[in-house]
């Protein structure tokens, strides 16, 4: 009796592997695809049958990223990128604090105002914020990319939630130091959130990085564009060269697979701590 | 110690009404002045334009210096070139000649109706009002809703002052307007006395003229048989001061000028011998009203937070607390305010207005934006279609969730599996959208050559109207499937073993474990899980601006496309705002029925 039932368990753990392993097969199968077709001929990929190259043709690389400054695109993803997280971190950090830590009248009232906003659509703000920025004269520019993007309310959200579990102790202790809030801020509650930091940061880095609308109608000039309208751009120029496609689409999606390889927990506890409330 | 504190108490009630009067008094004076800036800043304009048509009029061949003089009612003086250069004025250029001939300097008409009397009595009512319930409050103990009344009270009665300096804006406006267009007219007349062609003398009015296509606008030209403008072109009183109103595509314009040009023969809308009379609104002139609207609801803010501290006062380590938070705030608080909820109002405005990105006048049409909306069948079939695919929803979630299932025994599985299937939703979307064009490609793609394999024939993925959808619905669970996995995965976890161990030995089956524990215990994941993926999808863009522009036969043409073609291809700014209002709707009603559903579920379970 015993022995039927680890053999029924592990059968079923077979079963199971196997139908795991199928799932992430169809969910990788069009990275690897595209991995393969960026390293074949022009011509190669319309031959029927093949679906890897014969010989790997390792000059689309070259070819195909000086066709467009794709340097230069990716200069400007990581400076918007950058700047844009420097930006929520502090905005998120210094607003969650208030919203976790301080006392004051209308908080609640105002953290609420806040959160509203998650529920508009950014649709609606994208006209009015691009005349804004029409009207500064700065489309085409770093400011114009950058300045809209600089507050993330789920950042301050995910914040107020990390500064809420830290023991007040901390605090008083630091405050009988006669620390004001400002020190207390900057010495006992930040250090203590670097995981938190740490996770909104990544966030915030991916979804700029991701973000294509913005940048899309906020850019003119080849100079300024960044890593996604670039490749759209280049994907409408070169519309049937797909290994040179595929070679922009691999250039821009390994950054970001690298950057979650190695920052996995993060995303998982951001995601955790969005979806659990 | 309690003394101390007390004699403070008493000290800041003392001064509680001088400040409350102060900001609001302040506060008025920003609104007046914002007016009155408005205001100089067209009469400047006005002067600097009559300085150019004098000495554009001078330039004409045949005109005389009196002319010119006559034509401002003496306020030009013309002067050699190096004499001139001080106050407003413009050089004259003769001819054919580089060096400016003359200087012709202008002072200044002082046109108007005086000062904006209704404003200031309005203005000081206010502030008379906040003196009184400063001093009523020093008496009696605040009640409770007592900074949400003030709030109120004050956005009124600063809009209350804002319409005022608004409408006295307007007045002075018109005037600036209606005297522009009588020098207009008579410069034109001059000129045209003095033997220029129609063609000169319209540019010597410095007026837009109905001179044919230079005037696209039809709803500004008014077309009128030849007897009638002749008329109207030859009444004295009308040469002195045209004055009009006409209503035209929901818009007032004032204003008029006879034009000099006779309608294109043989065209069947504007028969031989009409003249064109064309309107031009105080649009022309920068209207003062945002920044109205802007300094008044600024002001309110300022006197509702004045108001709002003054309780605190008394306390000072309150006072202290609230400003150290308020100062954590501060940087968020002020982003969002200039980049989200300014720009909600600017959107609602903008709406409101018939908008377009080329067209300097945005006149004002109320609500046809969404009455255009309401029989635009293009953009409900875009709903339509995002509903659609919003669809793809619930089938990423029942495959999100047996794949959670699928890896919660084992650590080493959750790791890698999450580590391959999250993937899509973390990458680049347009990279994502350029490979899946690539893959549903009719007859080269993976897709197409997977089905050739085992006998079915090629699907038109992107390329036939009824499967287009279909296939981006289909990528669409493919990008979000590991996101909602790792959130379910969370949730699974946060469901005490205990249930699971007690259920089983209850006799029950795993079908019934999952029914009545992972279910019940999940309700609050899946909730989320479904409103944040709902919003999201609504919002889809990135996908069918790569992959299918919206076609074929705008089977794919999404929402949030459909608007980006409004505002960015057809440079209809006031039907685009329109329209993300109406999405906005949408996405809310969508998930306020969630909410209510769930309510109804929690009720009956």
């Amino acid at each position: 009796m015993p022995d039927a039932r680890t053999a029924a368990r592990a059968t079923g753990g077979i079963s199971r592997t196997l139908l795991l392993a199928f799932a992430c097969l169809v969910m990788a199968a069009p990275f690897l695809w595209m991995a393969a077709t960026s390293l074949m001929g022009q011509l190669e990929v319309f031959s029927s049958g093949r679906l890897f190259p014969e010989s790997p043709l390792w000059s689309n690389y070259p070819e195909a990223l000086t066709a467009q400054p794709f340097g230069r695109y990716f200069l400007n993803s990581l400076i918007f990128a950058t700047v844009v997280v420097a930006g929520q971190v502090a905005t998120a950090t210094a607003a969650g604090y208030a919203f976790a830590r301080c006392d004051f009248p209308g908080r609640d009232t105002l953290f609420m105002v806040f959160l509203a906003t998650m529920m508009v659509p950014a649709v609606i703000v994208l006209i009015p914020r691009f005349l804004m920025i029409d009207a500064l004269g700065w489309i085409d520019s770093y400011q114009g990319l950058v300045s809209t993007e600089l507050v993330s309310v789920w950042g301050i959200f995910l914040m107020r939630q990390y500064f809420r579990t830290l023991p007040r102790e901390l605090e008083d202790a630091a405050r009988v130091d006669g620390a004001g809030h400002w020190r207390i801020f900057r010495s006992v509650a930040l250090p203590l959130a670097k995981p938190a930091v740490a996770t909104l940061a990544l966030f915030a880095f991916i979804d700029a990085w991701k973000n294509f609308m913005w940048p899309l109608l906020v850019t003119r000039s080849m100079e300024m564009r960044v890593v996604e309208v670039g490749i759209a751009a280049f994907h409408s120029t070169y519309e049937i060269n797909w290994p040179y496609q595929m070679v922009a689409g691999v250039v821009a999606a390994l950054p970001i697979a690298l950057l979650f390889l190695f920052t996995q927990r993060y995303f998982v506890r951001g995601i955790q701590l969005e979806g659990i409330r | 110690m309690s003394g101390a504190g007390a004699t403070n108490a008493a000290g800041a009630a003392g001064v509680t009404p001088l400040v409350a009067t102060g900001a609001a008094a302040a506060a008025t004076a920003v609104i007046l002045l914002v007016a009155a800036d408005a205001l100089s800043g067209a009469r400047e304009q006005a002067t600097r334009e009559e300085a150019r048509a004098a000495a554009s009029l001078y330039e004409v061949p045949g005109v005389t210096e009196a002319d010119v003089v006559s034509l401002l009612d003496g306020r030009a003086r013309i002067v050699a070139p190096e004499a001139g250069g001080s106050g407003p004025g413009a050089f004259a250029y003769r001819a054919g000649a580089l060096q400016p001939a003359a200087w012709i300097a202008v002072e200044p008409a002082d046109e108007g109706n005086g000062w904006p009397w209704a404003a200031f009595v309005l203005a000081l009512l206010g502030v008379l009002c906040m003196a009184a319930w400063a001093a009523a409050r020093r008496r009696a103990p605040p009640p409770s809703r007592y900074p949400a009344a003030a709030t109120l009270l004050c956005a009124a009665l600063f809009a209350l002052v804002a319409a005022a300096a608004q409408q006295w804006a307007h007045g002075e406006l018109g005037a600036v307007s209606s005297a522009r267009l009588a020098r207009g007219l008579r410069a034109a007349g001059i000129a045209g006395a003095a033997g220029a062609d129609p063609e000169a003398a319209a540019r010597v009015a410095g007026l837009p003229w109905a001179s044919g296509a230079a005037l696209g606008e039809p709803d500004r030209i008014w077309t009128m048989p030849r007897e009638a403008g002749e008329a109207i072109a030859a009444d004295p009183q009308l040469r002195s001061a045209p004055r009009y109103t006409v209503v035209a595509g929901g818009a007032t314009y004032h204003g008029g000028a006879v034009a000099l040009r006779e309608g294109p023969a043989g065209r069947a809308e504007t028969p031989a011998g009409t003249l064109h009379l064309v309107f031009l609104g105080y649009e022309e002139t920068s209207s003062p009203t945002v920044a109205l609207i802007a300094s008044a609801i600024g002001s309110a803010l300022v006197v509702s937070l004045v108001l709002f501290l003054l309780p605190l006062a008394a306390r000072p380590r309150a006072l202290a607390r609230t400003l150290a938070a308020w100062g954590f705030l501060a940087p968020a608080a002020a982003l969002l305010l200039v980049f989200t909820f300014g720009p909600l109002l600017f959107s609602l405005w903008i709406s409101l207005h018939d908008w377009r990105l080329v067209d300097p006048a945005h006149p004002f049409v109320g609500l046809e934006n969404y009455r255009a909306l309401l029989s635009d069948g293009g953009w409900w079939s875009a709903i339509l279609n995002t509903g659609v695919f919003t669809l793809h929803v619930p089938a990423a979630m029942a495959v999100a969730l047996a794949l959670a299932l699928l890896t919660r025994e084992s650590r080493r599985a959750v790791r890698w599996a999450r580590l391959a299937l999250f993937l899509p939703s973390v990458t680049s979307v347009v990279a994502i959208a350029v490979v899946w064009k690539w893959l549903l490609n009719d007859g080269y793609g993976l897709a197409n050559r997977a089905l050739g394999a085992i006998g079915i024939g090629p699907v038109a993925w992107l390329t036939s109207p009824d499967v287009a959808l279909v296939s981006l619905m289909v990528i669409g669970v493919w990008m979000v499937v590991g996101y909602q996995m790792v959130v379910f995965q969370a949730g699974l976890a946060a469901i005490p073993r205990v249930w699971y161990d007690a259920a089983k030995v209850d006799g029950a089956g795993p079908w019934q474990r999952f029914r009545h524990i992972t279910l019940p215990g999940l309700r609050h994941t899946l909730f989320f899980v479904l409103v944040t993926s709902v919003i999201g999808s609504f919002q889809v863009f990135s996908l069918v601006y790569v992959m299918t522009e919206g076609g074929p036969l705008g089977a794919t043409d999404v929402a949030v496309y459909h608007i980006y073609r409004e505002a960015w291809e057809f440079l209809r700014f006031g039907n685009a705002a329109a329209m993300s209002w109406i999405l906005f709707g949408v996405v809310f009603a969508a998930t306020w029925l969630h909410f209510r559903l769930l309510e109804r579920r929690g009720a009956h379970a």
